[in-house]
């Protein structure tokens, strides 16, 4: 195999978008993409997270526009719902079929 | 270990949390309890009593339920909505309920007439086996069949693995309610069905602590 070769397949991984290939962050993106939409406390639940995680993971997915962040007030409870915008829902569905693409055919 | 991520398998996962709980067999056990009200013949006669303590103690029931889910269960596990699927399924089963009661309803109607109008009352004796025994036999049967298939269908669009058990301890219940009227069997099928919902609740309260970082918007 070339040089050139070897570094056409390298670069499959450079183009990986980090925002989701990080696992906390996948894992937020991975519940939201199953679901219609989740209060910050089902996802600190589901994903295991702490609040403080959970709060910066978050910040960085709406900062990109991945994800739709809605605070809203439930009696006197402050509520804040997470919903996978389509751009985070396309960014998950094409990390998901690169990750496929990259490792298609490894056998370890 | 399975290193896939099963995208359906983690939505049903997500979706059967809401099961923990534990309300739902606590409701299926109360509703068991207050049917026992509702089916129950005293010697001295079947009351209009009968119904409305059936009506308040099922409204009773629901309350708890209801009020179990927005005070105890979303504080501690949080709100979800799940996705176009299964909102599908539950319009799905509403349908199908609706049809089972109108059914139903039909039937009841049919009895209520027979007991307003001596006559058809008369006929429909004639069609039932002339001995007590198996003319209670039979009632008790489509009454349990009544309740069973139901719940059944509840359990399967709710994905409610649970329920399928429920269904039947139910339908036993109603069978042996109407079959032997004594209450005792059936408060004591309803106490069975409720106690996993009282176990389950108690770890629920214990996995899932009221969070204190809510205070303020994150």
């Amino acid at each position: 195999m070339s040089k050139a070769e070897e570094n056409a397949d390298l670069a499959a991984l450079a183009e990986i978008d980090r925002l989701v290939h990080e696992p906390a962050r996948l894992a937020v993106m991975a519940l939201l993409y199953v679901v219609d939409s989740a209060d910050f406390i089902f996802l600190m639940n589901q994903t295991g997270l702490t609040w403080g995680n959970l709060s910066a993971h978050m910040a960085k997915l709406e900062g990109v526009g991945y994800i739709e962040v809605k605070k809203a007030f439930k009696g006197k409870r402050p509520n804040t719902t997470l919903r996978l915008t389509d751009k985070g829902r396309l960014a998950f569905l094409k990390y998901a079929l690169h990750m496929k693409h990259v490792f298609g055919d490894f056998h370890g | 270990m399975n290193t896939q991520l099963n995208l359906k398998e983690l939505e049903r996962k997500a979706f059967l949390t809401t099961y923990q709980d534990g309300l739902w067999d606590l409701l299926f056990g109360l509703i068991v309890i207050c049917m026992s009200v509702s089916f129950y013949r005293p010697a001295s006669g079947y009351s209009p009593l009968n119904i409305v303590m059936f009506s308040c103690s099922m409204v009773l029931a629901n309350v708890l339920f209801w009020a179990g889910k927005m005070f105890i269960t979303l504080p501690r596990m949080g709100q979800v909505k799940f996705g176009a699927r299964r909102r599908k399924r539950v319009l799905t089963m509403i349908i199908v309920l609706s049809v089972v009661v109108l059914v139903q309803v039909a039937l009841f109607s049919f009895q209520l007439a027979a007991w307003a109008n001596p006559e058809l009352g008369a006929k429909l004796n004639e069609s039932l086996p002339k001995s007590d025994a198996i003319g209670l036999l039979i009632v008790a049967s489509i009454s349990a069949l009544m309740v069973g298939p139901s719940i059944i269908l509840v359990a399967y669009f709710i994905d409610f693995q649970r329920g399928y058990s429920i269904a039947i301890m139910m339908a036993l219940a109603v069978f042996l309610m109407v079959y032997l009227n004594r209450p005792i069997y059936p408060i004591i099928i309803g106490i069975l069905i409720a106690l996993p919902g009282v176990v389950l609740l108690v770890r629920f309260l214990q996995k899932y602590p009221l969070r204190r970082e809510e205070a303020s918007h994150e």
